[in-house]
């Protein structure tokens, strides 16, 4: 169980670098690699191939990146804060909560870039903290929570089909938003979100013992002097941030934030400290591989990422659970 | 000396406890016992903040117990609490040093010191041999030990134990015990609840009997036998036999 972490680990580090390199060299427009690189190193700032490398691969890159960091990060904080396997950003209602006031957010201030991931955080926080609450009076029971989640985002999701019936001025693609999809991203659209996701993620990298102790079940934590409820809403704060901040550029990507933390429970074992930059490095990795097939497969046609996650994610999750009887219990 | 001053404890709106009074002299093992929803709990949850207490006070050594941070308090008393919410799948040897979270905080690393304190706590239980099993794997009893280890490395002179052998059998029953006696002879007071009077009796330095949500006697195991409150409280009749060790009790 051990001996493999040191091998996965360097593995996982080269492949975010790879998959970055790949995204960037490889789309619907086939580009040689030699132009791309003699237009990059000569900075030939006129030609076609540096604006589409900078203006339309690069952000499209990095969104992915921050996408998979953000939705994986928060998965694994809400797994554990919650007490509950099957919780993540899009099981529990927070991708729905944070589109929705995104939506809301475009009806009302069009135009207001910094607006967007803002009231992405707002939304997003608002719900993990309903779907906490609701949970928590119906004596918090692990059902209770995912079907509260699920409540809550078919809600929030017949919200946000409304709004975009209602206000067919609205310049979002449903069918890519309510997917996930890094399609016409720019990089000052991505600046802020990227740069809150970046420091949720490393102040989360610090809390990494203090998830391990929340982990052991709310009296065992205050026993070793944890101040369970502060900490429960820091790391829920968190988590939404991490989610909301995606969710404002990339929409609802659903599978990162379940898949890529039990993943790495199975690769790595249930320790935080380790779990959490391993699902950055594996999250980043898997939303880019994904996007980069989407953009490949069909053409020059393109399926937005999260249909490709789904596809991909959905029946490689089921053969995990599957081979998973008797090997290691997820803990939650 | 751990000592409860007319404590009172509200569960939401509903009061459990209304001016409980209660010493555990340090240095002595002090049993709880009552009947089921007696309230022996929720007292001592006063300890780790499960329970919050709405009036009176908590003495550790003459200091104000719940004025302490909860760190501070996780330094001076160590808690294991009865239900298990959660079995966490990782190593034993980790629940363990978990039990340095009081000292290490968010972020501080482990030093020599903490792993000598976390290895004597595994051996003291005779956990070591399971140190890289993961938790819920293990057997209950062994599962309880390992709990019991993390509470040890917590390294407090006052340790609380909250119902310890109920996942046990006979014989870890007693080796729990013996355990017991040892860290009383390391010089540490031992608070704990048990629902076996037997046991409650030939292990306590000091009885504290409950009904009610109330306190109905705390005095040495000798003189409860001679006041019959254990009977008249558990409604049941005690017979003695004794050999040439010690005496043994008998509820019925």
């Amino acid at each position: 169980m051990k001996n493999h972490k040191f091998l996965i680990i360097p593995l996982l580090c080269l492949m975010l670098p790879a998959s970055f390199l790949l995204s960037i060299l490889f789309g619907s427009v086939s580009v040689g690699i030699s132009d791309i690189c003699s237009s990059i190193l000569f900075q030939k700032t006129d030609s076609t191939v540096y604006t589409l490398i900078t203006a339309v691969r690069l952000p499209r890159a990095l969104g992915g990146l921050f996408a998979g960091i953000g939705l994986s990060v928060s998965g694994v904080i809400l797994q554990t804060v919650m007490n509950n396997a099957l919780a993540s950003p899009a099981t529990i209602g927070v991708n729905s909560g944070s589109g929705f006031a995104v939506m809301l957010a475009m009806l009302l201030f069009p135009h207001n870039v910094l607006l967007i991931p803002a009231s992405a955080f707002v939304g997003a926080l608002f719900t993990s903290l309903a779907v906490f609450a609701l949970a928590y009076l119906a004596d918090s029971s692990r059902t209770t929570i995912i079907l509260a989640g699920i409540t809550i985002s078919s809600f929030l999701n017949a919200g946000i089909n409304t709004i975009k019936i209602l206000d067919t001025e609205l310049s979002v693609n449903l069918t890519s938003f309510l997917s996930g999809s890094l399609s016409g991203l720019t990089l000052g659209r991505l600046t802020f979100p990227c740069l809150c996701i970046l420091t949720a993620f490393f102040f989360s990298l610090c809390l990494g013992r203090v998830l391990n102790i929340l982990g052991l079940g709310d009296d065992i934590a205050r026993s070793l002097g944890l101040n369970v409820s502060f900490t429960r809403l820091l790391l829920l704060t968190l988590s939404s941030l991490l989610a909301g901040c995606v969710v404002s550029y990339a929409g609802l990507l659903s599978f990162v934030g379940l898949i890529v933390p039990h993943v790495c429970r199975q690769l790595f074992g249930n320790d935080a400290r380790f779990l959490l930059p391993c699902s950055a490095l594996l999250g980043g990795s898997f939303v880019l591989c994904c996007d980069l097939l989407g953009r490949l497969l069909f053409r020059p046609f393109e399926l937005p990422a999260g249909i490709i996650m789904a596809f991909i994610g959905g029946p490689f999750f089921l053969y995990l659970l599957l081979k998973k009887k008797g090997g290691r219990r997820v803990n939650a | 000396m751990l000592e409860f001053r007319n404590v009172s404890v509200s569960c939401g709106r509903t009061p459990i406890l209304n001016s409980v009074s209660v010493s555990f002299p340090k240095g002595c093992i002090t049993t709880l016992i009552g009947p089921n929803g007696c309230g022996k709990t929720t007292l001592l949850q006063c300890l780790n903040g499960v329970s919050t207490v709405t009036s009176g006070a908590v003495f550790l050594d003459g200091e104000d117990y719940l004025q302490l941070s909860l760190r501070e308090r996780a330094r001076r008393v160590s808690f294991l609490p009865q239900t298990r919410t959660v079995i966490p799948s990782i190593p034993a040897r980790m629940l363990v040093e978990h039990g340095r979270f009081p000292y290490l905080g968010f972020s501080r690393k482990k030093t020599e010191k903490d792993v000598r304190i976390v290895e004597d706590a595994m051996n003291f239980t005779h956990t070591f041999p399971f140190a890289g099993q993961s938790v819920d794997t293990l057997s209950g009893g062994i599962r309880q030990r390992v709990f019991f280890a993390m509470t040890l490395a917590q390294d407090c002179d006052y340790i609380v134990l909250d119902e310890p052998t109920t996942y046990l059998d006979p014989y870890g029953q007693k080796e729990f015990l013996d355990m017991i006696r040892e860290l009383k002879a390391q010089g540490k007071t031992i608070v704990l609840t048990l629902h076996d009077l037997n046991q409650a009796l030939q292990v306590s330095d000091r009885l504290i009997v409950m009904k009610d949500r109330a306190i109905v006697a705390q005095d040495t195991p000798s003189k409860c036998l001679e006041s019959r409150i254990l009977e008249k409280v558990f409604g049941v009749t005690c017979k003695q036999f004794s050999d040439q060790d010690r005496t043994y009790y008998f509820f019925q």
